[in-house]
């Protein structure tokens, strides 16, 4: 309450009036004084409050900051957690790279072997088709030139040692024939036309006129469709499955039909006929290269239908067999089917 | 029988002996009167057709039988040197071969081989094929004399 204001000096008493005045005048100022603290006062509390305010503020702003930072931090954590991911994927992607490059490396190097083999096999089947048939040739001819030469001047026992000759001679070409065959089938590309099934089958029986007059053989078949395949392959197959039916029957004549029957996305074609039939173990295994059921009565190479198998294979088909043994036979194969294209 | 007064002349391009032996036992054969010449291999058979050094009196053949495996230079050799060749390229070759391979039937025929025949396995076979193609080189067409 004191004011730091100095009181006016007492005055003398003629001048009451004045003095009155006076202490009017200084509780006046007095007065405002106070006031004017009081507003000052409540300036400072104003300033006060409003740096309150401020303060208030700007913590609000701080957390926010530290809020956006601590965020910030977390994403930076994720983002390296992500970078992280990122490296290893890449990691993943350089090492898969190499693997790649690796199985790559070797499917080139499985390649270049493979056409090594290729060639080699040209090679063997060049070699086959020359070579190997010239001495059997000189055998052959030979044999046969004695003979007919010196027969006279020979016994009957010779006769057969040169029948026993000039038969395994023969034996042994169409054995390197076969062979041949059957591995040029491996080597060479399909050449894959438009082919009417009908029209080889034609050529196949003109073929096997021979044989067919010479058994009395009966071929019969179903309209047959048109299908893409390797012409010649085709010919060979269905040559190998009638020369077959022609020759495994032996004590009637042989009845041949192929059929053909329309099946989801393919033809299944069949050649069946009367013959001696395939017992139930051997069905799967005639179709293996030199896995013959009949050694003497029956001349054969046991390729015949391994180049059957093979062929059908080329093709993207199954070939397999039905038999009753001592009724007869079905050989059965798959050809892709052409929507519009049979005949 | 023949349409020549001369006999006809067979060069017989071939290095394996049994087989010039089946050759002249077939021609022997022949209702066409001929001689025979052989070259072991396709370098004589070059010097022969030439007339080089050594081979100065060779006669001229009216047909060659030509083996394609030979040793030094091979048939396909052979048959080109005689196709481009003015005064040879009239005669007749006959691509005589144990190989059925496409490749050398193909060949053969681009070099201008006039025949390609695969020599046949059994005695009977050979003959006959030695026949058929005495038959019409020697027998069926005409051939230019020079």
């Amino acid at each position: 309450m004191m004011s730091s204001k100095t009181l006016a000096p007492a005055m003398a008493p003629q001048d009451s009036g004045d003095y009155s005045r006076a202490m009017l005048n200084i509780l006046d100022d007095f007065a405002s004084e106070r006031d004017r603290r009081h507003e000052i006062q409540t300036a400072v509390l104003n300033v006060l409050e409003d740096f309150a305010d401020e303060k208030s503020h700007f913590e609000a702003t701080q957390r926010a900051v530290l809020n956006v930072l601590e965020d910030f931090a977390e994403e930076k954590s994720r983002f390296s957690e992500t970078q992280r991911a990122m490296l290893n994927i890449l990691d993943d992607f350089e090492d898969g790279k190499q693997k790649v490059e690796t199985a790559n490396n070797s499917l080139r190097q499985t390649t270049t072997e493979l056409s090594r083999s290729n060639t080699e096999l040209e090679m063997f089947a060049y070699v086959a088709s020359h070579d190997l048939q010239e001495p059997l040739r000189m055998v052959t001819s030979y044999t046969q030139l004695l003979a007919k030469r010196y027969g006279g001047q020979l016994d009957a026992k010779a006769d057969k040692f040169i029948a026993y000759i000039v038969d395994g001679t023969t034996r042994m070409q169409s054995l390197i024939q076969d062979l041949l065959t059957f591995s040029r089938l491996g080597a060479s590309d399909l050449e894959l036309v438009q082919v009417d099934i009908e029209a080889v089958l034609g050529v196949v029986t003109a073929s096997l006129t021979a044989l067919i007059a010479d058994r009395h053989a009966q071929i019969t078949h179903d309209p047959l469709p048109w299908v893409e395949a390797d012409r010649s392959q085709l010919g060979q197959l269905l040559q190998n499955l009638i020369g077959n039916a022609i020759k495994f029957c032996v004590d009637r004549d042989p009845i041949v039909h192929v059929s053909v029957e329309k099946q989801d996305g393919y033809w299944r074609l069949g050649v069946s006929d009367n013959g001696i039939g395939i017992a139930e173990p051997h069905r799967q295994r005639i179709f293996q290269a030199f896995q013959r059921l009949h050694t003497r009565e029956i001349p054969g190479t046991g390729i015949g239908l391994a180049i059957c198998e093979r062929i059908v294979a080329r093709h993207g088909g199954r070939i397999w067999v039905e038999s009753v043994a001592g009724e007869g036979s079905t050989f059965y194969f798959t050809l892709a089917r052409e929507d519009g294209m049979q005949s | 029988m023949s349409q020549y007064m001369q006999p006809i002349h067979v060069l017989i391009v071939e290095d394996n002996p049994g087989d010039v032996d089946l050759l002249r036992e077939g021609l022997a054969e022949s209702r066409v009167h001929n001689t025979i010449s052989v070259a072991g291999d396709g370098e004589e058979a070059i010097s022969y057709l030439g007339q080089e050094p050594g081979y100065e009196d060779a006669l001229r053949p009216d047909l060659i039988f030509l083996d394609l495996n030979l040793p030094r230079k091979n048939g396909r050799e052979v048959l080109d040197v005689i196709k481009n060749d003015e005064s040879l390229c009239h005669i007749p070759v006959v691509v005589l071969t144990s190989s059925g391979a496409t490749t050398d039937v193909s060949s053969a025929y681009a070099l201008r081989a006039n025949a390609y025949v695969t020599k046949p396995l059994g005695l009977e076979q050979f003959m006959e094929t030695v026949r058929a193609i005495e038959t019409f080189w020697l027998s069926v067409v005409k051939l230019p004399r020079g």
